[in-house]
């Protein structure tokens, strides 16, 4: 069993804290100390499930600021591409599908880069990751595409985009 | 005078009726749990907008348990798909095809 | 409210019905499992965005709000955060339990690994 860390603790009461403020809503004396009690007990049980790398990666304006350009311009535009692309499959019929699985190649390291970029994959819409492998320590990606035109290295670029290279900028040190 | 909340609500409401052909149809067990949590979400988009149109908060607190919840039943068929068919339930899936 | 942004609080609302249309449209039309995934999470992305968008706009100028208006964001983070998640668990255990596509893949690269 791991050990509990402090910021880890600390990063988890945070996230609990702020969610009891939000269902409440009242700064009242007796529910900010009920809540920061239930909170702080929540956080000590289980913050060494959540977080096993460093806790307060993101401390970094410039970090940070990379990190909010990605999920506000960058992902939404291949977002909305793929969800149209989706869109005039449904609509025409569903013909022409080949569907497949193909295996690309990635080169993240650490395993909050890994974990966001196979949930980019999973919300774009005509691509779903199944599984992640670990071979000559570079993660491998299976991703069920809707349509497999390409395999290996061609495939990565049509499926990854310009996602990985911001991924690597937030979340690579 | 905000008649298109809640017409939008209502037709949200209708889309999950109607994914639940699926969950009624669906050949196998994975289709059943992807019909059922995609009429989770259309009933949460739903609840959004009739707390809208009636101004109450109540129904937003609905809507982020069913939101949370959402991911914990998904995980359950997901993870008994994986494993438990094949060790304790082998011979139940193979009668069954 | 002025006008134009109960306007453009409509068609937001509007656009999301539309991808949660395609989405519905995609689960009962598409021909296998996996299709049918990937026809969900049109659904859980614009749908959820396009709704939540409007929402908050609503929540915001119309009846000036702010309890409501983080909730809502809150309940759009959430869906989109654990989506991913859950789609990824169902995929893996359909092909782990044996479900198959009628039509055999084309490119079949992990049932390839796997033997």
């Amino acid at each position: 069993m791991r050990k509990t860390k402090a910021p880890a603790v600390i990063a988890t009461f945070v996230v609990c804290f702020l969610f009891w403020l939000l269902l409440t809503w009242s700064v009242k004396p007796q529910e900010l100390i009920a809540g920061a009690v239930v909170s702080l007990a929540a956080a000590l049980f289980s913050a060494r499930f959540f977080i096993h790398e460093k806790a307060f990666w993101f401390a970094n304006p410039a970090k940070l600021f990379t990190g909010l350009f990605y999920w506000v311009c960058v992902f939404p535009g291949e977002l909305i591409k793929a969800n149209l692309h989706m869109a005039k499959l449904v609509l025409g019929g569903c013909k022409n599908l080949k569907p497949g699985i193909v295996k690309i190649p990635s080169s993240l390291e650490s395993d909050y880069g890994r974990a966001a970029l196979a949930n980019s994959i999973t919300l774009t819409p005509g691509t779903i990751t199944m599984e992640i492998v670990e071979e000559e320590g570079k993660p491998w990606y299976y991703v069920h595409w809707i349509e497999a035109e390409s395999d290996g290295e061609e495939a990565g670029e049509a499926i990854k985009g310009r996602m990985e290279k911001w991924i690597r900028r937030f979340w690579e040190k | 005078m905000n008649t298109d909340l809640i017409v939008f609500a209502v037709l949200f409401g209708a889309l999950a009726a109607v994914a639940m052909i699926r969950l009624v149809k669906g050949p196998t067990g994975a289709d059943r749990m992807v019909a059922g949590d995609v009429a989770d979400t259309l009933i949460c988009c739903a609840m959004i907008l009739f707390a809208l149109y009636s101004g109450r908060g109540i129904y937003l607190d609905i809507a982020i348990i069913g939101a949370m919840l959402g991911i914990v039943d998904t995980m359950l068929v997901g993870r008994f798909l994986e494993k438990g068919r094949r060790e304790k339930h082998a011979d139940v899936a193979e009668d069954s095809q | 409210m002025p006008m134009w942004l109960k306007i453009l609080s409509d068609v937001l609302i509007a656009c999301g019905a539309f991808f949660a249309l395609v989405g519905v449209l995609g689960i009962l039309r598409m021909p296998d499992t996996f299709c049918r995934m990937q026809a969900s999470t049109c659904v859980s992305t614009l749908g959820v965005i396009g709704v939540a968008l409007g929402g908050l706009l609503h929540a915001i100028f119309a009846m000036g709000s702010a309890s409501t208006a983080v909730k809502i964001a809150v309940i759009c983070l959430l869906i989109l955060i654990t989506n991913p998640v859950g789609s990824h668990a169902i995929a893996k255990g359909a092909y782990k339990a044996g479900i198959r596509p009628e039509t055999p893949m084309e490119t079949d690269d992990l049932g390839r690994d796997n033997e």
